[in-house]
């Protein structure tokens, strides 16, 4: 009997892109070989960047988006702690300006370490991070604010930016200070690369740390994520395929809410053989999604019974249906509980 | 040693405050020329129409409405228009944003200004509790969304003010009787200018209808829904504004008085009717003509620009270089 | 009295307790006892033991969420029900967690906002006492922000305990409390975040003027995209293109010559389904498995970047 909703293949799917990345990442870690990396102008840029605050004695402005602590502000934080160490070693100021408090505590830390570490904490200036705000517009104010008054000669924006994106990378433009910037958002990339001197497209925003440390431990789960990418391109096409195939085949059975499908009678008579009341039985199957055959209606219309999106095989391997047998499922009920007065 | 500029040369690396100030200028003189103009609506926008038009008389619309004054140009005028059509249908709506803790004061706002709207022209308003329940704003988009999709009766047991001012849990009222799971809803919209899209997209759209109203900006990423079939509809930016109010007053596939039909719909055969009652065209029309100036000074922008960097180009060529 | 205990659902599960109950009492107070102990007991910590507490720590929270999603979920589950087995009783208990864990992940937001308010008022009281040139934008922001959560407060504590026949809806009940959050949130701070959003509308104006160029074949391919997109933005130039094309060709042939088929409309939305569409979803494919080995490696603590130093 089955009883649980095990969507198995999509959990399977991950766990194959999971092993990929370890596997990766063991292999490199032992393997002691050095791995190739492509070039990425971005990120060789950094150097030129620090190079030229530290010429005009300017600060280099970091900004790891708007995002609340997550793996996309952790991956910035990590890029960003490349920068102030070699910052930290030409004596250039740095300004960390966070929108989230939680990031905020991250990056300090992190910050503090690196200069502690290269043996400069006398160099380190505890005002170099700081919290904004974190409203969107008044962080998007007050950091412009900031690249204007100190004038900047460098900005790393890398993170999730929004709206704010264009708002920074123009106005630090305005001052011609260098720009690297890479968001994992999407819809704020053109803006980037309207406004920026280097883009990190995508992905190789996660690459970043990877690229810059070499640690065999970020390059082996480089190349599982090309493993893993390859996989899902071979996924794509075969799909594609299978798919256009076929859509032109007649569909049998559909999913659709199985309420839908029977007669209140029904319902009645069903919720009554396993002995629950009509509205806990309709509570359980609203909205179930259960293998029915296709209507009436729809099987003898030609235009309408070629199979949709979502009656294909490949769709349904990845969002599976629950068996109708499952909805016949009785559990034992919580005792009521009278929900008590106020005060003891 | 730097050569001399000339014209070209001046046009090309122009101070940049100029152009804001011709900007400034074509969009105060856009904003205040009101005139109809003539359309042709987006296929994504029209299924959006058409998606919203399908949800029963009396049926329960979820509305996460997840934007801010900041972007009201686009997201209001989205707003407005969604709630009108429902507002005409008797459709009844919850209300909530996972986004912004100053996204209900908005709503709040628009609700207030269309009830007003329709006092005024002798149509019956909508009401809180009754008509509508506004459960306002729930922190972490991503496990709130989970946890709608896991048990919305849990997660909105929230209690608010009925009819006689008794604070009761939403599920009472007349809005949310009947939704016992997410997708007894007759439909999700999610009206937006941020990254909450792919997030109720990610854990909802395969549990309920769902269709959305985006910002220009974040248009491309609601593209990939739409077209995987995830989203039913999408209204995109200030131009999906003007299509979705135009088609309230034009209906698809329904003639207009000259009897030809305004808005062609090729996905039904079926005419969507117009909106009868109230207003339709609104805040779309009257931004419409400042979005053509705008666009229009950028692409002349653009134009000059390249010609300024050819004519200069041409105008150095042999001479000293820098 | 104010109602200062979570309202507990009826059909109660292990995170959920009547509200006033002892049992409650006796939670929340042990809760605090063991969070003030377990501070103490941090701070005496070696600081070579902390990035192993960071990474046990981080690996149990991230397990709960590997968890939820790696262990089978009960079908067609309704809040009344009890588990029958093992496996279902973890997973309701899975999922009965998962609000708990969300509630304890914003209230640590909220602790963490108090550093970074820290932050901002030593920057800014540091300036002000050492007559930084700059010290008026910080003797505004201090006096702004005290007054927003002054005003904020004493308006929602209004509305919340002290309302209950709604009144407050109506502006002449208001008081000055009431008055004084309006012009400050919404007469102000609102305006000021969407002027500055407007912002955006000047600076696309002068990123496209400096980036539109034909300097490169790359460049003169996004710019004639970007061109035919921000076209087919503009109704009433689509809307006259397809009348002239319908007068041009009062009957077009069907076929890859089919002038429907060039209309700007049309073109942008091929632009936009067949270049735009798929190659954004490959970038989404790129950040995603991104996303997922970064991921992996915090929980797993194989991140040796600045993070968990």
């Amino acid at each position: 009997m089955q009883y649980l909703d095990t969507g198995w293949f999509g959990v399977a799917f991950v766990a194959l892109l999971v092993f990929f990345l370890l596997f990766n990442i063991i292999r490199a870690d032992r393997g002691g070989k050095q791995l190739y990396i492509r070039r990425i102008p971005g990120l060789n840029a950094i150097d030129d960047a620090i190079g030229r605050a530290t010429e005009m004695g300017r600060p280099v402005f970091m900004v790891p988006g708007i995002g609340d602590l997550n793996a996309i502000s952790v991956q910035a934080i990590n890029v960003f702690a490349h920068v102030s160490k070699l910052a930290s070693q030409f004596g250039t100021p740095i300004r960390i300006c966070i929108a989230n408090a939680a990031v905020y505590t991250v990056a300090q830390e992190v910050i503090r370490d690196v200069y502690q570490k290269q043996g400069m904490i006398d160099r380190y200036d505890v005002d170099s991070v700081r919290f904004v705000s974190d409203r969107q517009f008044a962080f998007a104010a007050g950091v412009s604010g900031l690249l204007i008054r100190e004038k900047a000669a460098a900005t790393f924006l890398l993170g999730e930016f929004f709206a704010e994106s264009l708002i920074f990378a123009e106005t630090a433009n305005s001052l011609g200070a260098i720009q690297v910037a890479g968001s994992t958002q999407t819809s704020q990339t053109p803006f980037f690369v309207a406004a920026c001197d280097y883009v990190l497209l995508g992905d190789e925003f996660y690459a970043a740390s990877a690229y810059l440390t070499r640690q065999p431990i970020l390059v082996g789960s480089l190349v599982g994520q090309d493993w893993c990418k390859i996989l899902v391109a071979g996924f794509v096409l075969v799909g594609a395929l299978a798919n256009s195939a076929e859509r032109t085949q007649v569909a049998t059975v559909t999913r659709a809410g199985y309420l839908d499908t029977i007669s209140p009678e029904q319902i009645a008579s069903e919720a009554e053989a396993l002995g629950v009341t009509e509205s806990i039985y309709r509570a359980r199957v609203a909205s179930a999604q259960v293998e029915v055959p296709v209507k009436e209606e729809r099987a003898s219309n030609p235009k309408l019974n070629k199979k949709a999106r979502n009656e294909t095989s490949f769709f349904r391997l990845f969002s599976p249906m629950i068996s109708k047998e499952s909805l016949t499922i009785v559990r034992p009920q919580k005792p009521t509980v009278e929900p008590e007065g106020e005060g003891e | 040693m730097r050569r001399k500029q000339n014209f070209w040369d001046e046009i090309q690396f122009i101070d940049r405050r100029w152009l804001y100030l011709v900007l400034g200028v074509f969009l105060v003189l856009g904003l205040n020329l009101k005139c109809a103009v003539s359309n042709v609506c987006a296929e994504e926008g029209k299924d959006f129409y058409a998606t919203v038009m399908k949800v029963p008389e009396g049926g329960t619309v979820l509305i996460q409405s997840d934007w801010t004054t900041s972007t009201r140009g686009e997201s209001q005028g989205h707003l407005e228009s969604l709630l009108r059509i429902l507002m005409t249908k008797r459709v009844k709506f919850l209300i909530y944003t996972f986004a912004d803790p100053q996204a209900p004061q908005v709503w709040r706002n628009v609700i207030r200004v269309i009830n007003e709207e329709r006092e005024s022209q002798n149509l019956p308003v909508y009401r809180p509790w009754v008509d509508y329940i506004d459960v306002g704003y729930f922190a972490n988009a991503e496990g709130s969304s989970i946890a709608v999709r896991n048990d919305i009766r849990r997660f909105f047991s929230r209690q608010v003010k009925d009819d006689k001012g008794i604070n009761r849990s939403i599920f009472e009222s007349p809005v949310m009787t009947k939704i016992n799971k997410v997708g007894d809803a007759d439909l999700f919209v999610i009206v937006t200018a941020s990254a909450t899209l792919d997030v109720a997209v990610q854990r909802l759209s395969d549990r309920v209808n769902m269709a959305a109203m985006v910002t220009g900006v974040i248009g491309p990423t609601a593209l990939t829904f739409y077209q995987s079939g995830q989203l039913k509809g999408v209204a995109i930016g200030l131009k999906g504004v003007y299509d979705t109010e135009y088609m309230m007053a034009n209906g698809l596939n329904t003639p207009g008085p000259d009897g030809k039909i305004v808005v062609e719909y090729d996905r039904s055969e079926a005419p969507v009717p117009k909106i009868t009652e109230g207003k339709t065209l609104a805040r779309g029309a009257s931004y419409i003509v400042a979005l053509h100036f705008a666009l229009g000074l950028v692409i002349f922008a653009v134009v000059v620009g390249n010609i300024a960097m050819f004519a200069s180009r041409a105008a150095n060529k042999g001479g000293k270089r820098r | 009295m104010m109602p200062w205990l979570a309202q507990a659902d009826p059909r109660l599960n292990m995170w959920a307790l009547p509200p006033y109950s002892p049992q409650l009492w006796i939670a929340v107070i042990a809760t605090v006892l063991v969070g003030i102990l377990l501070v103490f007991g941090l701070t005496f910590l070696p600081t070579n033991l902390r990035r192993p507490i960071v990474t046990v720590m981080t690996f149990l929270a991230g397990s709960f969420y590997v968890g939820l999603w790696l262990w089978p979920q009960p079908v067609a589950k309704v809040e009344t029900d009890l588990p029958r087995d093992m496996v279902e009783s973890v997973g309701f208990w899975f999922q009965d967690a998962q609000q708990a864990l969300a509630n304890v992940a914003n209230i640590l937001t909220a602790f963490l906002l108090l550093l970074g308010m820290y932050s901002l008022l030593r920057i800014h009281l540091g300036r002000i006492s050492k007559k930084h040139p700059d010290r008026a934008f910080s003797v505004v922001l201090i006096i702004s922000m005290f007054l927003i959560v002054i005003f904020g407060y004493a308006d929602w504590r209004m509305r919340t305990f002290l309302d209950p026949q709604n009144l407050l809806e109506l502006k002449t009940n208001w008081t000055i409390w009431n008055h004084g959050r309006d012009i400050l949130f919404d007469g102000l701070l609102m305006q000021m975040d969407a002027a500055m959003f407007s912002l955006i509308a000047f600076f696309i104006l002068s990123a496209a003027f400096r980036a539109f160029r034909i300097r490169s074949v790359e460049a003169t391919v996004m710019m004639v995209s970007a061109l035919i997109l921000i076209i087919s933005l503009m109704p009433l130039v689509i809307y006259q293109s397809e009348m002239l094309i319908k007068a041009w060709f009062p009957n077009p042939s069907p076929g890859s010559f089919n002038p429907e088929n060039y209309k700007i409309g049309t073109i942008a939305g091929w632009v936009k389904s067949n270049l735009q569409t798929p190659s954004l979803r490959a970038v989404e494919f790129g950040v995603g498995l991104g996303a997922l080995a970064m991921g992996l490696r915090l929980w797993l603590g194989l991140e040796k970047g600045g993070v968990s130093v």
